[in-house]
């Protein structure tokens, strides 16, 4: 199973230059989708036949803090001039769709906020996403995001048959 | 006009998050939207309108108003230097 993961303190926009990604739009996304786009471009950026669609991938991201550092940024920018492009990250689902649209993923797309990284209930979800009789791939990322400059941010890319690893999986 | 014409293309650098760009790759007469331009998008045109209220005291009506403001660099200076109210 490929794994990725993007240490806590790394510079977000090196890592992009990095890996070779041409989206400019990532430097308007808000952290929690940096760090999304990038765990994405880690595990499927070398891939044979990139941006074809892929019906049979979803994308699930589970979190604790959700997008609580754009709400509290949002907030602040209330007391002025509220920035419409802030707003748009004001939602935890965010992260999944921009890293669905990036790479034509057009499978389930879903975002959890929950207590604390728990890999049997991770499982148990994610394991759901594959009754769909479509889905062959899941796209699964724990990224917790409390600061622009904290996180806990770490992905795989799973078939059916590894689903059941992830109950094992450590942050 | 040429330093308002600078200062607005470092404005829209900063509110738009353009990384990596600079007042020179933005040429005046450049459509700011759709083929050839910067590729700005609808969320881009609500940055815009909030950075003319706060830059210049200037509040335009509608997001359509936009359109005919926000064509190019060149064309919003002009409309900057006429509106202006700060």
């Amino acid at each position: 199973m490929k794994e990725a993961v993007i240490p806590a303190g790394t510079n977000l926009s090196a890592l992009y230059r990095s890996l070779g990604a041409d989206y400019p739009k990532f430097f308007k996304m808000d952290t929690l989708s940096k760090l999304g786009f990038l765990l994405a471009e880690m595990l499927v950026g070398e891939e044979d036949g990139r941006f074809g669609q892929r019906e049979d991938r979803a994308v699930l991201v589970f979190s604790r803090e959700g997008c609580i550092a754009d709400d509290l940024h949002y907030a602040q920018s209330m007391k002025d001039f509220p920035s419409p492009a802030l707003f748009v990250y004001t939602l935890p689902n965010i992260v999944a769709g921009e890293i669905a649209i990036r790479n034509k993923f057009a499978g389930e797309t879903g975002a959890y906020v929950i207590d604390g990284f728990d890999g049997e209930l991770i499982r148990e979800l994610s394991s759901l996403a594959f009754q769909d009789k479509t889905t062959r791939e899941i796209l699964v990322a724990w990224i917790d995001c409390p600061s622009d400059s904290s996180w806990n941010a770490k992905a795989w890319l799973c078939n059916e048959a590894q689903i059941n690893e992830i109950k094992a999986f450590t942050i | 006009m040429n330093e308002l014409i600078n200062e607005l293309k470092l404005k829209l650098i900063e509110a738009l998050n353009l990384e990596g760009m600079t007042p020179d790759d933005i040429p005046n007469d450049a459509p700011l939207f759709g083929e050839g331009g910067l590729g700005l998008d609808s969320i881009d045109v609500l940055e815009l309108i909030v950075l003319l209220e706060k830059n210049y005291g200037i509040r335009l009506a509608t997001p359509q108003e936009g359109k005919n403001v926000f064509k190019s660099v060149a064309v919003m200076a002009d409309y900057v230097a006429a509106n202006r109210t700060k």
